[in-house]
């Protein structure tokens, strides 16, 4: 075994950082991860070097980038943790030295196969948790020093920050792209009525906020709102798979209790952990009556011309996701001509230290029977006026035309 | 500044969570390892006592549910004590009144849990 030629500790320091500080700013994940990795072979004098990335939902390892060892991407090599040199570096949160390379210590083939003679690996840290594995081979034997497990340790540090905020980077655009697509993006042309919407993102972590409507084959209109707990990208995603199943089920019963008792039997059985408020409310062809149904959401405000804003008088039923066979009361909802209809979110009733029968009587002296778009902007400058929105705000409108063409809104 | 700590504290055999004065985002998820260690501590059920709770939003209500959801599967019980209004008013919009059992004083919340447990 022969120790590799010394260099000094500070300037093989000095290189790894340099890569790293200029690489955030400019590179994307994959060529920041290519360059860490040839800089690491470089400072470490080693024949080949890879980064596999934790995958949380299946709990591998997966080869994302390598020197000297391409085949491992191109084979998507994937390691469960706690099994082989990288699961076992990710399992126990330690480095790890192997002097001996073959099938009774690393799992992989293509490691072996290479005629590897020596590994050392590292976590990727990042956040409190392991998020990947760095390591790096010789195709001679060698014995890796402390000094070279710290420099691989120090060049894990900063991948792990430089994925860890880029993933973040990316979850953010993904999520804002996502809720962007799950947003309706025309409101559907009835004859009869007019609406209008808006979606306001919370000025923290993106949630699940979204809304919905469409119309049946039969001729009613139909709208769906609804909260999903949590934020960021996971709720985002529950948020699409929730807007598409209940699109799913409106196409089958028109009845709204049906299609939430449905969608949180659907959400219970594959999202046992989900939770969300949703409202869905199937107004008649006609446009004079609405059944609605509440799993844990606020009721719509509803005006009547001349009126003050009120909040319909409709039972409500547990969310979707808290209880096996919750009841689904629906309630019928008369809407007069020139009534206007308000759907929303919680973010816009709510603020924190007052009791939400607050928030709500703002709201329904806000909402008055005027044309939709009108509506909107009445009740944003009232709620929100120039203070940047908690939570995110999503906010739908609907008016039924008053009754003969000379009454219709201008 | 308030306490926004949770405690898990034993009461004649029976674990209790008490709650502080707020649950949102930023503490559910001390809320919700408060919870589990409860679970674990009293595998009849446990009381989440929030009579000091003045405000509770959709992510503390998340944890209350799992919470529920894990006990009910394991034929044990969450009972919470309730008296703020604003936390009142969360859970009759929201449904949740019909889904976890909840009372108006921890004396009563106690009774019903080790009562239970004794039929056990």
């Amino acid at each position: 075994m022969t120790a590799v030629d010394p260099v000094p500790v500070e300037a093989r320091l000095r290189d790894i950082q340099s890569i790293t500080d200029a690489a955030l700013s400019r590179l994307d994940e994959r060529e920041l991860l290519a360059e860490l990795l040839d800089r690491t072979r470089e400072v470490l004098q080693s024949d080949t070097a890879a980064v596999l990335l934790l995958d949380f939902s299946s709990g591998q390892l997966i080869a994302t980038a390598a020197a000297g060892l391409e085949e491992e991407v191109r084979q998507g090599v994937r390691i469960p943790v706690g099994r082989g040199f990288a699961g076992r570096i990710a399992a126990e949160h330690r480095p790890v030295i192997l002097d001996r390379v073959d099938h009774t210590t690393v799992l992989n083939p293509i490691l072996w196969a290479k005629g590897i003679q020596s590994m050392m690996g590292v976590p990727m840290v990042a956040g409190g948790r392991v998020i990947g594995v760095l390591h790096v081979g010789s195709l001679t034997p060698r014995r890796f020093t402390s000094d070279d497990v710290e420099l691989l340790q120090l060049a894990a540090d900063r991948a792990a920050a430089a994925v860890q905020s880029m993933t973040a980077q990316a979850n953010r655009v993904a999520v804002a792209a996502l809720q962007r697509s799950l947003v309706p993006s025309a409101l559907p042309a009835v004859a009869g009525a007019e609406m209008a919407a808006r979606y306001i993102p919370g000025s923290g972590a993106v949630g699940g906020d979204w809304y919905d409507v469409f119309t049946l084959p039969a001729g009613q209109l139909c709208v769906a709102v609804g909260d999903v707990a949590g934020s960021g990208l996971a709720a985002a995603v529950i948020m699409g798979r929730m807007r598409s199943a209940l699109r799913a089920y409106a196409l089958e019963t028109a009845d709204p209790a049906e299609v939430l008792g449905r969608l949180d039997r659907k959400m219970q059985y594959f999202e046992p952990e989900a939770l969300a408020t949703v409202l869905y409310a199937v107004i008649e062809p006609e446009l004079d009556q609405m059944h609605v149904c509440l799993a844990g959401h606020f009721p719509p405000v509803i005006a009547r011309p001349g009126q003050p804003g009120e909040l319909a008088d409709v039972q409500t039923g547990a969310l979707i996701g808290a209880a096996a066979r919750a009841q689904r009361p629906v309630t019928t909802v008369p809407v007069p001509p020139g009534a206007l209809l308000c759907f929303y979110t919680d973010g816009l009733v709510e603020r924190p230290g007052e009791l939400i029968d607050e928030g709500l009587d703002r709201l329904c002296q806000a909402v008055t029977a005027q044309p939709p778009e009108m509506a909107c902007a009445a009740v944003l400058g009232t709620l929100v006026g120039n203070e940047p929105a908690r939570d995110d705000i999503a906010l739908l409108m609907i008016r039924r035309h008053a009754g003969r063409k000379t009454d219709a809104d201008a | 500044m308030p306490d926004t700590s949770f405690s898990v504290e034993m009461v004649g055999g029976v674990p209790v969570v008490v709650t502080p004065g707020e649950i949102d985002i930023t503490n559910a998820d001390r809320l919700r390892a408060a919870l589990l260690e409860a679970a674990g501590r009293g595998p009849g059920g446990f009381v989440v006592d929030m009579s000091r709770t003045q405000f509770c939003d959709t992510a503390g209500l998340h944890a209350l549910v799992l919470a529920h959801k894990r006990a009910d599967a394991e034929s044990g019980a969450v009972r919470l004590v309730i008296t703020g209004p604003a936390v009142l008013r969360i859970f009759e919009i929201t449904g949740l009144d019909d889904v976890i059992p909840h009372f108006a004083s921890l004396e009563e919340a106690l009774a019903a849990t080790s009562g239970r447990t004794e039929g056990n």
